[in-house]
This record gives structure tokens, C-alpha cells and sequence, in this order.
């Protein structure tokens, strides 16, 4: 039996920290570069403005769609969070890293917007309804009763070692998680970008979006748990839900 | 059930939570108490085995999809409006 607990930590630990651990490096580089990055910003280099624009914008727009009612308004938003960062640079004073301070005034931004637009009370209610109410996993998976209750029913089948290659290998693969992805209620989309598409660290995607350590995994796992419901059903040659 | 030894252990936590709590331990996100109850439970059980790893293949893959490149649609009027700022205080105060 200690061998086998040995083992199966051991294989899956390499999954664990030190799965992430490329991730870590890259944004204590990326902290560091912002130093060198702001004070380029505010010598007017033109350059340095670009990269910063090109490296947030995207997940920008992602993130202000799910406020807004459509494409055109989200790019005004990130728009105006860039007239926004260009007229606070000079007063910006790094109390939160430079992509914190970014996210929160277009999510200001977009909360704005959203409202004026009367979408507040649409999404409010998404909010309540995706939280924390349901369970992560579809708990008929789960034996529900008797000498086995909780434990699986129908357990997942293991993926392949391959599988992240193949999944990224095919176009129908990358369609279907990315679908899943913009599926995703608000809540669940802005963590999963955040942490997982972006590589934000846990306490900063907290910052930005004002919520605990707690709900980040509540939010983060429903996201995780929603594309591997896709990739399940691709992996099956089952049709996608979404 | 076959799996007599390992019941005591499974009962300790069941498969439902170890579902639920697969993010948080991915991230190191558990207290040590919870993390041993975990680990222990995974050494015994396939099918949360599986799970964990494909919750972490998922983390991987999501991190690892190819990104849009995209630009603003006015990107030149906020260069401008950048080299604009810059000129009406260089120092950026």
C-alpha cells in the first residue's frame, strides 16, 4: 500500500506546484519586465505602448463581452480603458501591478456600460444561478445511496499521455473547448481567463476581481470542469451540448 | 466489493468531494490535513486518479490554446492619443 501511495503522489505531484511552475517563473519575469515596461510608458515610448496593448487586448475584449450586450460595445469599453490608461499613467503608482489596475478600470468600464444598457439585472441573476449553488459535477456520476454512496458510478475513462497534444492538434478539438470556454456564464469565463488562458496568479486574479481565495476555486473548478465535459465528449465522438 | 483495505481510507472522503476539491489541490490550494486526506484517497482510487489528471490536462490544454492576436480597431488614434500625453508631460507626471 505504500508503494502504491507513493507512487500515484509522485506521479501526480509533477501535476501539481510544479505543474505550474513554468507559469510562476514567467510572471515573476513578467513583474520584473513591468518595471522596465512602465517606465518606458511613461518616457512616451511608442513601442512599449504597443506591446502593451497587443499582450491585454484580447483577453480584454473576452472578458468585457461578457458585460456588454455585443462585439461593438466591448471593443468601445476596452477602448475607453485604454484612453483611460493612457491618462493615468503619469498618477498609476503601482500598488497593484499594472494589468490589475488595467482589468479593474475596464471591468469598471463595462459594469458601467452593462448597466446603462439594462443588462444588470440579466446578469445579476446568471450570477446567483452559476455560483455556488449547483455542483461542480453532474452528481449522477456518483453512487447516491447506500454502501457506496459519493464514490463513482460512472467513473471518467483515463485520457491517453497524448492527449494534450492531440486535443491542440485538432481544429475540432480547439473548436469545441473554446466553445465551452464562451459558453461559460460570466463568472466562470473571467477566473478560467484570468488564471488559466492568461496565467494570472491566484491572489491577482482576486485583486482584480474582488473575490476570495475560496470562490476563486468554487468559479475556477465549474470553468475547468465545464471544458472537460467538452473534451469528454469530443474524446467519445459524442456531440458537443453547446 | 473487492476493496476491503481500502474502505476506511475512501470513507474518509468520498469520490463527490474529491471532484469538488480537484482545482484547489491542483493549485495547492488545501490545507495539509485536506491534502493528505486527498492524496491518500487518489492512491486508492482509479477513478479519481483520472479525474484529477484530466482536470489538470484541461488546465494545461486551456493555458496552451492558440490566442487571437487582436488590435484595437482605432489602435492609431490611441497611439496618438499616447504620444499626446507623453508630449504634455514627458516626465509623465
Amino acid at each position: 500500500m505504500n508503494v502504491e501511495v507513493s507512487t500515484v503522489t509522485e506521479s501526480l505531484s509533477h501535476r501539481m506546484g510544479a505543474g505550474r511552475k513554468p507559469e510562476l517563473n514567467q510572471s515573476a519575469s513578467v513583474a520584473n519586465g513591468e518595471v522596465a515596461l512602465l517606465a518606458r510608458l511613461r518616457q512616451g515610448d511608442e513601442g512599449a505602448f504597443d506591446a502593451l496593448v497587443t499582450r491585454h487586448h484580447s483577453a480584454l475584449i473576452r472578458m468585457a463581452m461578457g458585460y456588454v450586450a455585443d462585439r461593438e460595445v466591448a471593443e468601445e469599453v476596452v477602448q475607453d480603458t485604454w484612453m483611460v490608461v493612457i491618462e493615468g499613467l503619469g498618477r498609476f503608482e503601482g500598488r497593484s501591478s499594472l494589468r490589475t489596475w488595467i482589468f479593474g478600470i475596464m471591468i469598471h468600464k463595462a459594469k458601467d456600460r452593462g448597466v446603462r444598457e439594462k443588462r444588470h439585472t440579466t446578469f445579476s441573476s446568471f450570477e446567483s444561478a452559476d455560483d455556488e449553488g449547483d455542483e461542480a459535477i453532474d452528481p449522477s456520476r456518483f453512487h447516491q445511496s447506500g454502501e457506496w454512496a459519493g464514490h463513482w458510478a460512472f467513473p471518467p475513462q483515463p485520457w491517453d499521455d497524448q492527449t494534450p497534444e492531440k486535443l491542440l492538434a485538432s481544429q475540432q478539438a480547439v473548436t469545441a473547448m473554446n466553445r465551452a470556454i464562451e459558453a461559460l456564464p460570466r463568472t466562470l469565463k473571467d477566473v478560467l481567463i484570468l488564471r488559466d488562458v492568461e496565467g494570472v496568479e491566484a491572489k491577482e486574479v482576486c485583486n482584480i476581481l474582488k473575490i476570495t481565495e475560496t470562490n476563486l476555486y468554487v468559479r475556477l473548478h465549474r470553468a475547468r470542469e465545464r471544458v472537460r465535459q467538452a473534451v469528454e465528449m469530443y474524446l467519445e465522438g459524442r456531440p458537443s451540448a453547446v | 466489493m473487492a476493496q476491503e483495505e481500502g474502505q476506511p481510507l475512501l470513507s474518509e472522503i468520498s469520490c463527490q468531494e474529491i471532484a469538488q476539491w480537484a482545482s484547489a489541490y491542483l493549485d495547492e490550494h488545501v490545507r495539509d490535513e485536506r491534502k493528505r486526506q486527498i492524496a491518500l484517497h487518489l492512491a486508492i482510487c482509479t477513478g479519481c486518479e483520472t479525474y484529477v489528471n484530466q482536470i489538470a490536462t484541461v488546465r494545461d490544454v486551456v493555458g496552451m490554446l492558440p490566442k487571437a492576436v487582436e488590435q484595437p480597431s482605432d489602435s492609431q488614434r490611441l497611439r496618438q492619443a499616447f504620444v499626446a500625453r507623453t508630449r504634455r508631460s514627458p516626465s509623465g507626471g
